[in-house]
C-alpha cells in the first residue's frame, strides 16, 4: 500500500499549482466549518448558561401536575404546598448529582414610584440559592448596588430599563401591585436594592427579582410555583430528569419535569437557527469541495490517460487505477484539511489575542466574539473531508478504470 | 504447443457508421524463443496484431490464445494477470511513468504482481545493472536520453521474466547508432534467456538481424506466417 501511497504523493505534486488551489480550497472550506462551529459551540454554551444561570433556569423544573396546561386558570390548585415543597426538595436532594432544589414564584403587576406605573414581571426566588444557581453568571451581568437579601425582605432587583423609565436606582423606594392567589388586589412597598442588566431588551424594561417570601406574601400564599433543580453537570440533564420524575411518582407526588432547554424558547430558536445556518455553510463547503476534487482528479485523468494505459497494459487491474486516483483524492482531502486546521488554529489563536466584541440584535450589552477550540470536532472534520474527498474521486477515478487500454495508449 | 495461435483473426473498428477492417483473418503461430518481426506499410495492421498479441485488446473474430489461455474467455482481471506475468510491453515512446525513478519503474510490474518491496528491488536492479544502467537508477526520465529510457523500458518489459515481450516500433524514436544497441540488447536476451520477442517495425537495420520476418498488408499476412 505504501509503494501506491508514495507514488499518488507524487502524482499530487505533479501539478503544483492546480494541486495548491485545489488544497487551499478544501483548507479554507474546512477553517470556514470549522471556525464557525467553534463559534456555535461557545454560542450554545453561552446560550444555555444564560439559561440556566441567567434566566434561573436551573436544569429542571418541577411543575405540579396540570400547572402548565391549567396553571394560570386556577394557581392554587396546581402550586406546591408547603409540605410538598419540603418532601420535594428533601427527595430531589438525596441525590448526588443534584447541587440544590428551590421553590420559585413568578408574579405579574403593577410597579409605581407614586407618579408613574408600568407593568412588571417578577420571579420570586430564595436569595442565598438564587445566587448559587447564578454562581459565576452573576459576574458576567453585575448588579448596580446590592443583589437580594434574607435579611432584607422588601428590596428587590430591578431590570435596568424599568429602573430607569420610573427614575428609580439603588435605594429608592416604590410600590408594587398584583392580584393574590384568591383575586383581591395586594399592594407591598419596595426597595430597589439594586438594578441589573436582564441581557435582553425585550426583557429589561419588565423584570423584577423579588426574595421568594416578598413573593409569596404579595400572592398571599405559602405555597410555590414550581422548584428547580440545579445538577452538575448539565450533561445528565435527561437522565435525571427520568430518575426525579420515577422517584417523585413513587413518592405519591403528581408532577411534570421540564428540562432548561424546553423552557428555554430563545435558545431552541437560536439554536435551530445556528444549526440551519451551519448547515448551510457546510453544504456551500461541501459542494466546493467535491467540485474542486472532481475537477483537479478530472484533469489529473485527463493529462494521463497513457500513463493509465501503460499501467493497464503492465497488468494494473482497473480496481488498482480506481484505488490509486481515489487515494490520491484522499490524500488532497487530508492535505486540505491539514492546511485547514492550521487556519483554524491561526483565526482562532488572533480572536483570543484581539478579543473583540459585538452586539447581537436585541441583546442590551456587547458580548464577546469567542470561538471555541474543540478537537474532537477538528477531528471528525478531518474524517469528513478526506472521505468526501475520496467519493469525489471515485468518479474520475471509475473513469479511468474503464479505459480502453489501446485508446489510452494512443492517447496525446 | 506455441505459445501464439492465431486462428481466423479478423478486427473491425468502427469510424462513425462505418466498418474499417484492420485484419482479415489472421493464422499465425509463434513459438518460444522465437524473435519475430512483424513489418509492412503504415496501416497494414502492425499495431494491432501486436494489441491482440499483448492481450489489450480482443479480436472481432477468431481464436487467439496466449501460453495456451484463449483471451476472449478471460475476464478483464485474468487478461491483466496474464499480461502482467507473461508479457512484457516496450513502447516506441517508451511511456515511462515520470514521478518514478528508474528503479522504481523497473520495479514496477512487480509491484503490481504483489512481490515484496525488497524482492523487487533486487530484481530491478540485477535488470538495469545488465542493461548498463547502474548509473542512472535513481534518475528520473526526463533526466535520462531517448537511448537510456528505452533499456530502462527493456528493463521493466522483462523484470517479470515474461516468456513473451512485444515491442512496437522500439526504435523508432531512436537515433541509429543507440537503435543498433537496442537491437543487439534484445537480440542478447533473446538467445540468452530464451525470451519470446515480437516487435513491429520499420527499420531495415532491425530487419537484417530477425530470423523471422511476418510481412503484413492490408490486414492480411502476405509472407512468414506459417510456423518457422
Amino acid at each position: 500500500m505504501m509503494k501506491w501511497m508514495k507514488l499518488a504523493i507524487r502524482n499530487i505534486l505533479r501539478n503544483k499549482r492546480r494541486s495548491l488551489v485545489t488544497l487551499l480550497a478544501i483548507g479554507v472550506g474546512f477553517a470556514a466549518i470549522s471556525l464557525f462551529y467553534g463559534y456555535v459551540d461557545f454560542m450554545y454554551y453561552g446560550l444555555r448558561e444564560s439559561a440556566v444561570r441567567g434566566e434561573g433556569l436551573g436544569h429542571l423544573t418541577i411543575y405540579k401536575a396540570g400547572w402548565l396546561e391549567k396553571g394560570k386558570l386556577d394557581p392554587e390548585r396546581y402550586m406546591f404546598s408547603k409540605m410538598e415543597i419540603d418532601k420535594i426538595i428533601k427527595l430531589v436532594q438525596e441525590e448526588d448529582e443534584v447541587i440544590l432544589a428551590t421553590p420559585q414564584i413568578q408574579i405579574t403587576g403593577i410597579v409605581t414610584n407614586g407618579t408613574v406605573s408600568t407593568i412588571f414581571i417578577a420571579q420570586g426566588v430564595v436569595p442565598r440559592e438564587d445566587k448559587t444557581i447564578k454562581s459565576a453568571w452573576g459576574a458576567f451581568r453585575p448588579i448596580k448596588g446590592e443583589g437580594l437579601e434574607e435579611k432584607k425582605p422588601y428590596g428587590v432587583e430591578m431590570a435596568q430599563d424599568l429602573a430607569k423609565y420610573l427614575n428609580l436606582k439603588a435605594g429608592k423606594d416604590g410600590v408594587v401591585m398584583a392580584p393574590t392567589l384568591s383575586g383581591q388586589m395586594n399592594a407591598m412597598d419596595i426597595q430597589v436594592s439594586g438594578v441589573y442588566d436582564s441581557g435582553s431588551d425585550a426583557t429589561n424594561d419588565k423584570y423584577m427579582r423579588f426574595s421568594f417570601d416578598f413573593a409569596q406574601s404579595l400572592l398571599d400564599t405559602r405555597s410555590a410555583e414550581r422548584i428547580v433543580v440545579l445538577l452538575k453537570g448539565w450533561k445528565k440533564t435527561e437522565e435525571m430528569r427520568t430518575i426525579l420524575q420515577k422517584k417523585l411518582t413513587q413518592a405519591g407526588i403528581a408532577c411534570e419535569i421540564k428540562t432548561w432547554n424546553e423552557l428555554s424558547l430563545f435558545y431552541s430558536k437560536v439554536r435551530g437557527m445556528f444549526d440551519m445556518i451551519f448547515m448551510f455553510i457546510f453544504s456551500i463547503v461541501l459542494v466546493i469541495v467535491v467540485m474542486s476534487t472532481v475537477n483537479t482528479m478530472g484533469m489529473a485523468v485527463l493529462e494521463r490517460t497513457r500513463e493509465i494505459g501503460t499501467l493497464r497494459a503492465l497488468g494494473l487491474k482497473r480496481r488498482g487505477i480506481s484505488l490509486l486516483f481515489a487515494m490520491e483524492g484522499g490524500l488532497l482531502g487530508l492535505f486540505g484539511s491539514l492546511i485547514g486546521v492550521v487556519l483554524h488554529a491561526t483565526v482562532w489563536a488572533i480572536i483570543r489575542a484581539v478579543s473583540p466584541t459585538y452586539t447581537p440584535p436585541g441583546v442590551s450589552t456587547p458580548v464577546p466574539l469567542i470561538v471555541n477550540f474543540v478537537p474532537q470536532t477538528l477531528f471528525v472534520l478531518v474524517l469528513c473531508l478526506i472521505l468526501l474527498s475520496l467519493l469525489a474521486a471515485i468518479i474520475p477515478a471509475r473513469r479511468a478504470a474503464r479505459q480502453n487500454v489501446v485508446n489510452a495508449l494512443g492517447h496525446v | 504447443m506455441a505459445l501464439i495461435e492465431m486462428e481466423s483473426i479478423k478486427k473491425d473498428y468502427l469510424l462513425g457508421e462505418t466498418v474499417v477492417p484492420a485484419l482479415q483473418g489472421i493464422d499465425l503461430q509463434i513459438d518460444k524463443g522465437e524473435f519475430v518481426a512483424i513489418w509492412g506499410p503504415s496501416g497494414s495492421g502492425k499495431t494491432t496484431l501486436l494489441n491482440l498479441i499483448g492481450a489489450i485488446d480482443e479480436p472481432s473474430e477468431g481464436s487467439l490464445s496466449i501460453a495456451g489461455r484463449e483471451v476472449r474467455l478471460l475476464s478483464d482481471n485474468r487478461r491483466s494477470e496474464l499480461r502482467n506475468e507473461t508479457i512484457g510491453f516496450i513502447f516506441q515512446g517508451f511511456n515511462l511513468i515520470p514521478v518514478l525513478s528508474a528503479l522504481e519503474n523497473v520495479m514496477l510490474p512487480l509491484q503490481i504482481k504483489g512481490a515484496s518491496s525488497g524482492e523487487s528491488k533486487t530484481k530491478a536492479l540485477t535488470r538495469l545493472e545488465e542493461l548498463g544502467l547502474s548509473e542512472f537508477v535513481h534518475h528520473r526520465p526526463f533526466k535520462m536520453s531517448g537511448g537510456q529510457q528505452q533499456r530502462v523500458a527493456i528493463a521493466r518489459a522483462l523484470v517479470t521474466d515474461p516468456s513473451l515481450v512485444i515491442a512496437d516500433e522500439p526504435t523508432a524514436n531512436l537515433d541509429s547508432e543507440t537503435a543498433r544497441r537496442i537491437i543487439a540488447l534484445m537480440r542478447q536476451l533473446n538467445e540468452k534467456e530464451r525470451t519470446t520477442f515480437i516487435f513491429s517495425t520499420h527499420d531495415q537495420r532491425l530487419l537484417d538481424q530477425v530470423k523471422r520476418l511476418v510481412r503484413l498488408e492490408d490486414g492480411r499476412i502476405v509472407d512468414g506466417g506459417g510456423k518457422q
